[in-house]
């Protein structure tokens, strides 16, 4: 942790690729639309029958905002996948997955950060590893979310059947599944949230804004190994 | 119109034509088609049909024998030249097992095999045999010669009930046991139009129907349930049954709420309907449980709810119900979230107020 008293210089790094950003933030919003409008698909809680004498079309408004904003996640899904592999160091994954000494080290010091064991704050200009690893983890559910959406969405068009067979077998296995995934989602958000906001309180490096400016603040002797 | 002889294999020319013009509705082909169609009728050759029965209820037998306006059963049973059918057929046992060995060997390469119900593969296939011989070496010999071969239901299609799990008999649908393309013509019964009309489209027109991924005829198989479904406008309204009985149910509401699968069944019931009367499940207030589908009895069930149970098995013989582990992870994590931001605060308060009393000591 970084002391009160001390003054201490902070340098501004820039990780965050306005192309990066603008994924950040379309797929957020256009998960928080899915997740509201496809809890109501999945189980209406109110209806419109007390309205038989004027059209509301509430389910199939409904659907139609989950399906717009199918097409931001997707659109902001292929940006990111392609970060993957052709964006800035940071962007890329082979910064943030388990897949070298340096990048096992950095977990376990997150685990033991997130644990309370140690008040040893990582600097790392990207994300930590046990962040990319569940950020990971969660593009290849929203790539999951896409393939089983889109099956129900176009449920006669013959490439999208034919791929829905064979990789679900049928339209209720891929709703199934659909569903099932939908509760990464919420607990993603409600993880992501609270550490989002925790990390703010115990390091000084304004990620938050980050996410916005594409910047962090890093005490100015921490060098990145 | 071309000329139809008035009464022919015992039909009048009245229903005759009535069939005709169902089955070529039934196909999507245009009302001149019918013309065709019932010229096919009359000049093709009668094709011979094996007709298998194995692990089922003789379900879809019956729907297709019981449709008397018109009488389609008796067009079917005149169109084709029924080999061998063990449960219409005259002679039984030996006499039986000779009319088919008979039929293979006079036929070879030129019959339709038809296959009603699933077949048996564990311990051999013994759970399901026929004058001593496994439905699995029958439908072998029978399946491989045949010059088409039709899986009709769901049993036959994609195994039915009987592959439902656990599955005691290891019952299998029939194109796994084939290495050759197997039309599949299911429903739990199927509609008997469906049957026909593949049948008469291939007379007609000398090559089967186009095919979904699943091998179903497209014609008849193209479509889900939801997007032919009368009651659909409800359903974009937000109007839902909630429970059989209510009044929402008496209005005629969408059965969505109460388990309906037409959202993910394909299948022409909305359009042909059964029973000579019209009727079909859903227009008679019950939800669809999805019967045309891969293994209905254990996706589709419970029947009358929205997603099948999926039970994960834990530790100690517990089992946890897919749907309500969700609910639970994230109950959880909404509690460790709290509990997290608790000890963090405390842990602060704590280290202030020791940093207090260090300030102080020293
Ligand atoms: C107001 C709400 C939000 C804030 C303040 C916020 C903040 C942040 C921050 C600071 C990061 C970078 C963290 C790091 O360096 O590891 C981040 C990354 C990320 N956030 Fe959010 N977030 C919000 C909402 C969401 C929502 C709703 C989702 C989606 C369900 C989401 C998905 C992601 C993903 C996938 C990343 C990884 C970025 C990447 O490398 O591709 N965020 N967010
Ligand atoms: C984070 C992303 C998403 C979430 C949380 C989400 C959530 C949901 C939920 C909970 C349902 C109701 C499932 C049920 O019980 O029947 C649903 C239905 C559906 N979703 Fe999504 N969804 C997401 C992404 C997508 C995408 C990318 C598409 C694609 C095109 C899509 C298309 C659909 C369709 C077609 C339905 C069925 C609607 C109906 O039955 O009328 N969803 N979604
Ligand atoms: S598909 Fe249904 S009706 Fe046909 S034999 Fe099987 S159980 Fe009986
Ligand atoms: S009753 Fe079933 S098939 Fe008809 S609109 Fe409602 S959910 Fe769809």
């Amino acid at each position: 942790m970084v002391k009160k008293d001390k003054e201490i210089l902070y340098r501004r790094v820039f990780v965050w690729s306005w192309a990066l950003r603008l994924f950040h933030w379309s797929f957020a919003l256009s998960c928080a639309v899915l997740l509201l409008t496809g809890i109501y698909i999945h189980s209406p809680p109110f209806t419109t029958k007390w309205a038989e004498f004027k059209p509301q079309y509430l389910m199939a408004t409904l659907r139609y905002y989950h399906f717009a904003a199918a097409y931001v996640f997707m659109a902001a899904v292929a940006v990111r996948l392609y970060l993957l592999f052709f964006g800035n160091r940071y962007e890329r994954f082979t910064d943030f997955l388990p897949i070298n000494r340096r990048n096992i080290r950095s977990l376990w010091q997150s685990l033991k950060f997130y644990l309370y064991l140690t008040d040893e704050h990582e600097w790392r200009m990207g994300h930590t590893v046990l962040a990319g690893t569940i950020y990971f983890l969660l593009f290849m559910a929203a790539i999951v979310m896409s393939l089983t959406g889109l099956y129900m969405l176009y449920p006669d068009v013959s490439w999208i059947s034919k791929m829905g067979v064979a990789l679900f077998g049928s339209l209720q296995m891929a709703r199934f599944i659909h569903y099932i995934l939908h509760w990464c989602f919420i607990f993603f958000v409600i993880v992501h949230l609270y550490i989002a906001i925790w990390n703010d309180f115990k390091a000084p490096e304004a990620i938050i804004s980050g996410a916005f400016s594409g910047s962090k603040f890093l005490p100015a002797e921490v060098e990145e190994d | 119109m071309a000329r139809i002889p008035p009464i022919r294999m015992g039909l009048s020319r009245r229903d005759f034509l009535k069939i005709c013009t169902i089955a070529t509705a039934t196909m999507g082909l245009p009302v001149e088609m019918v013309d065709k169609v019932a010229a096919a009728v009359k000049s093709s050759e009668r094709p011979p049909v094996i007709w298998l029965h194995f692990m089922e209820c003789t379900g879809c037998t019956e729907s297709l024998l019981r449709s008397s306006h018109p009488p389609l059963a008796r067009l079917i049973l005149e169109l084709i030249s029924l080999e061998y059918h063990e449960t219409l057929m005259a002679g039984a046992g030996e006499q039986a097992e000779e009319a088919l060995k008979e039929a293979l060997k006079k036929y070879k390469g030129r019959y339709i095999c038809v296959v009603e119900g699933a077949v048996s593969t564990k311990d051999g296939g013994i759970y399901c045999q026929i004058g001593g011989r496994p439905a699995i070496e029958i439908l072998r010999t029978v399946g491989e010669k045949a010059g088409a071969v039709i899986a009709i239901g769901t049993c036959a299609s994609f195994g039915g009930i009987q592959a439902a799990a656990p599955n005691p008999t290891g019952a299998v649908k029939v194109s796994q046991v084939l290495s050759r393309p197997v039309i599949n013509i299911p429903g739990c019964p199927p509609n008997p139009y469906n049957f026909l009309s593949t049948v008469l489209y291939t007379l007609t027109f000398g090559h089967p129907p186009e095919l979904d991924d699943l091998s179903r005829p497209k014609f008849a198989y193209g479509r889900r349930i939801h997007d032919q479904c009368p009651r659909r406008p409800h359903f974009d309204e937000g109007r839902f049954v909630e429970s059989f009985g209510d009044p929402a149910h008496q209005q005629g509401y969408c059965l969505y709420k109460v388990g309906c699968k037409g959202p993910v069944t394909y299948s022409n019931c909305p359009v042909q309907r059964f029973c000579d009367v019209g009727a079909w499940p859903i227009g008679s207030g019950h939800p669809c449980i999805g019967c045309t589908e891969p293994s209905f009895w254990d996706r589709m069930s419970p029947f009358y709810e929205h997603l099948p149970k999926i039970y994960i098995p834990a530790g100690g013989g517990i089992r946890v119900e897919a749907e309500k582990a969700g609910r639970v992870a994230v109950g959880a994590a909404a509690a460790v979230v709290a509990a997290h931001a608790t000890i963090g605060a405390a842990k602060k308060v704590l280290k202030s107020i020791s940093g207090k009393e260090k300030d102080q000591e020293e």
